[in-house]
């Protein structure tokens, strides 16, 4: 039995790295999946810690899916890591793939201790108050951590990506692809032949139901994928580079291991042959085969494979065999980890993009009139570190509206979602993002609720606005505001667009439609931002402004030129 | 040199083409423009009323001479309805699902090789669009090929002769290669145009809107619809949406009205009473008639109610 384990092993890799892709693919309008497609990220354990410890409050889907593999450590170790990780199975695959022959990556333990002081690190971005959830609310039971989890995670990592680089590739390549041959049925020889016509019908509909029906554009997509071949790239050095060294998910799920009651067993059959040794793509195993250190097996059990004299087994409950679960942390190192955990927080709250406007509620940043948060979001606050940066919600969003934040929000703000509505707006029918964030730093809303839920405002650049300063015909925003926020006003015998303020949810469809290029002469802003009001007081708001219309507060342009 | 090499200049060569073999066959004036507009006995179109949906749609066909008329046994049917929002059907922004599909089994009942529905839209993702809007599972049912159309690669640069502003224009290659054209619109008020029928739906076939905003829209539309003239006119009137147009959310109303018709304005101009307004009021209705695209007084049109 215990030979047959790398086998099933292998196949549970498999097995999961298809579901983890078959998930992501499935992430999509419309959303029709028997499981959660966000479950990989819901049951990281690490996602979840640093959802609950940094936003101090019980997350309960996040339990239901993060306690399993949490006992599954306890009692199995790291079999997480080796059994089902995406990333741990990428991994493996590329070192497959990109194999050097004849060349042996060390298995010196030398940065083994490191991924502690990563997951140390990490935690102490969660504990440090970082901010107050909000101006009104002061007082320690009330401050929030700045989790830097996201840069780490490795669930995280992949999800980010597969959605950054992977998708836009994939449907750059259906889309060129089915441009061919869609044009091939505009030729001749197809237009006087009907079966070679008919022979093409299938393979459009085909490419058309694999690929959106618009091209998938990402900023931060090379850096998203540098990160990726960067941590699968440190395989050369080391097999599983990343999982002995660096994952702090790895860490977390070694510690809760520590007292796990299976075990390996090396019977007296040995003879030192050193095979396992060599073989044990995490170095687990000492230079006397007898030893393995156990936060760091992963149970991928090749060792049991490659031993010739079958010497291996796995043992339940044997207390004498020689596991050592000690981790052996440096004092200083661990203050040290502390202290960049520290900075982590520090660094990005003293920038200038974390700084706030001087406005009664100070919600808005200074850096960020483009900061336009997807419907669902928490207050600035909470969401920067509730928002694990896993891409989902960029993944589902049907409209390429959803962004990766760079310059906007400051460096706290790095990799979080927000609309960029020249790219794509938030259209109306869709609750897409709020059903697919793991942690819920995008709390699921209803499509009734969109029409007040406020995001931001829209304004008009009247000196750019062809039907302010050309008088053009053109109301195409007006047209398309899904939300009857914008009407028009007649000056000098022509029609001209106006916004009403307290109706504009910021959704952006009119900066999408603009016909002015490239920016558009209507805008959306951060100013109309409320997500720190509750949904009630928004909805009233909604309610007053639909009893009152004041088509005169006409949304001038707030930020030229942004 | 085979015929196909001329391709894209012949465009309005072929639906003139298209348009000349269909008044041979029928008799019915309408489609040569200026002479058929200027003609004493004027255009005829069919209003059906006081129907379901589908019925409507046959019932006003089969007044214009039946659907064997416009679609010959073998033909390459392009179907464009409004597909411009994502909005149910009784919003009233877009064509009701039923007319689309009864015209689309009307189509596949004259012996049609291919139907295709396809509109450009403004709003949304395809899935979301043909979903919400009902055409896309509606039409496929009953045999069409449904798909929008936001691909560049389905497009081709077209010159308009004869136009005005918009010389020319990256047009649908689904025009070129119809036998027979049918535009199935839904009759709204609409911001910039004061109405939408016919001629502003055909809007949705071309690839860049925007440039059309940024001249001049009225212009625009009558300088394309001079060119583009579809074969047949199914003007879905059954719900009309009378405010905030085109997409609402608008006060509609239950008309229960189909018209159908070869000349464009004839049916546009019948359209736009049932909206309360005058196609002489209407600015892109008035250029095209300028143009002698076809007839928009009614006093000089034949309705047959039926």
């Amino acid at each position: 039995m215990s030979r047959r384990l790398r086998g099933l092993r292998r196949v549970s890799q498999l097995f999961f790295l298809a579901a983890f892709v078959l998930l992501f693919a499935l992430a999509a309008f419309p959303l029709r999946s028997p499981i959660p497609v966000d479950i990989f990220l819901r049951g990281d354990p690490l996602i979840a810690l640093s959802a609950m410890v940094s936003l101090r409050k019980l997350i309960v889907p996040l339990v239901w899916y993060a306690l399993p593999v949490l006992v599954l450590s306890l009692f199995l170790g790291r079999v997480f890591c080796g059994w089902i990780c995406p990333m741990g199975t990428m991994i493996d695959i590329c070192e497959r793939l990109f194999r050097v022959k004849g060349r042996r990556p060390s298995q010196a333990p030398r940065w083994r201790t490191a991924k502690f002081y990563v997951l140390i690190a990490l935690v102490v971005t969660m504990l440090v108050p970082a901010a107050h959830r909000s101006a009104a609310e002061l007082g320690l039971t009330q401050t929030v951590g700045l989790s830097a989890v996201y840069a780490m995670d490795p669930i995280a990592l992949l999800t980010r990506t597969f959605t950054l680089a992977g998708l836009p590739a994939a449907q750059w390549a259906v889309q060129m692809t089915r441009d061919t041959v869609t044009s091939w049925s505009y030729t001749p020889v197809v237009e006087e032949h009907p079966t070679l016509d008919r022979a093409l019908i299938p393979v459009q509909t085909g490419l058309s139901l694999v690929a959106r029906d618009g091209p998938v554009h990402f900023r931060l997509s090379l850096l998203a994928f540098a990160t990726f071949v960067a941590v699968v790239a440190l395989g050369r050095y080391a097999r599983r580079f990343w999982c002995r060294n660096l994952c702090p998910l790895g860490a977390l799920l070694g510690l809760a291991g520590k007292a796990s009651p299976v075990r390996l067993a090396v019977s007296a059959k040995c003879t030192g042959c050193m095979r396992c040794v060599n073989e044990c793509k995490m170095g687990a195993i000492s230079e006397d085969p007898h030893q393995y250190s156990g936060p760091e097996c992963i149970g991928c059990y090749s060792c049991i494979a490659v031993c010739p004299e079958k010497a291996i087994s796995v043992t339940i409950g044997h207390l004498d065999t020689d596991r050592t679960d000690e981790l052996q942390l440096d004092r200083r190192r661990l203050l040290s980890a502390a202290g960049a955990g520290l900075a982590a927080v520090v660094l990005p709250k003293v920038g200038w993009g974390a700084m706030r406007t001087q406005a009664t509620e100070k919600v808005l940043k200074v850096s960020s009139a483009r900061l336009i948060r997807p419907p669902g979001a928490l207050a600035e606050e909470e969401f920067v570190t509730a928002c694990v940066r896993c891409g989902e919600c960029m993944k589902v969003c049907q409209m390429n509206a959803l962004q990766p934040a760079f310059g906007e929000g400051g460096l706290e703000a790095l990799g979080t979602p927000i609309i960029v509505p020249r790219m794509g707006p938030c259209i109306q029918p869709c609750d897409l993002c709020g059903a697919v964030c793991p942690t819920r730093a995008l709390e699921p809303f209803t499509m009734e609720e969109k029409s007040h839920l406020y995001l931001g405002t829209a304004s008009i650049d009247r000196s750019s606005c062809i039907a302010w300063a050309a008088d053009r015909q053109c109301l195409v925003c007006d047209e398309a505001c899904s939300y009857d926020a914008i009407s028009q006003k007649e000056v000098e015998g022509i029609p001209r667009p106006v916004v009403h303020e307290d109706i504009c949810v910021g959704c952006g469809i009119c900066e999408w439609v603009c016909p002015v290029e490239p920016l558009g002469a209507i805008r959306v802003y951060s100013s109309g931002d409320r997500r720190h009001w509750t949904r009630a007081e928004q909805r009233e708001l909604r309610q007053r402004a639909e009893d009152e219309r004041q088509p005169e507060s006409d949304g001038q342009l707030l930020y030229p030129g942004l | 040199m085979s015929k196909h090499d001329m391709t894209r200049r012949d465009f309005i060569r072929r639906a003139l083409r298209a348009g000349l073999a269909t008044c041979a066959l029928s008799g019915v004036d309408g489609l040569l423009g200026e002479q058929a507009a200027a003609a004493a006995s004027g255009p005829t179109i069919a209003v059906a009323s006081r129907k379901g949906p589908a019925e409507l749609v046959g019932a006003a066909v089969e007044a214009m001479g039946g659907i064997g008329k416009f679609v010959k046994r073998g033909a390459r049917v392009l179907i464009k309805p409004n597909i411009a929002w994502a909005r149910k059907p009784e919003q009233a922004a877009t064509t009701n699902p039923e007319v689309v599909v009864e015209i689309v089994r009307l189509c596949k009942q004259a012996g049609a090789r291919e139907v295709k529905v396809t509109d450009h839209s403004v709003d949304g993702p395809e899935a979301l669009l043909l979903r919400m809007t009902g055409i896309g599972p509606a039409a496929q049912g009953a045999g069409a090929r449904v798909s929008l159309a936001s691909s560049p690669a389905l497009y081709e640069r077209v010159n308009l002769r004869g136009a005005k502003v918009l010389k020319s224009v990256e047009a649908l290659r689904d025009l070129r290669r119809a036998d027979v054209f049918i535009n199935v619109p839904i009759a709204k008020v609409h911001s910039a145009t004061g109405v939408t029928l016919g001629c502003k739906n055909l809007m949705g076939t071309v690839l860049d809107r925007g440039a059309w905003h940024r001249s001049n829209l009225d212009q625009c539309i009558a300088d394309y619809a001079k060119e583009l003239r579809p074969n047949l006119v199914v003007l879905d009137a059954t719900r009309v949406l009378l405010t905030n147009g085109p997409k609402g959310p608008g006060r509609t109303e239950a008309k229960g009205i189909v018209v159908a018709g070869t000349d464009p304005l004839a049916v546009d101009a019948y359209g736009a009473t049932l909206l309360g307004r005058q196609a002489q009021q209407v600015g892109h209705l008035t250029r095209a008639h300028d143009m002698g695209v076809g007839e928009i007084d009614l006093e000089r049109v034949k309705v047959k109610h039926v």
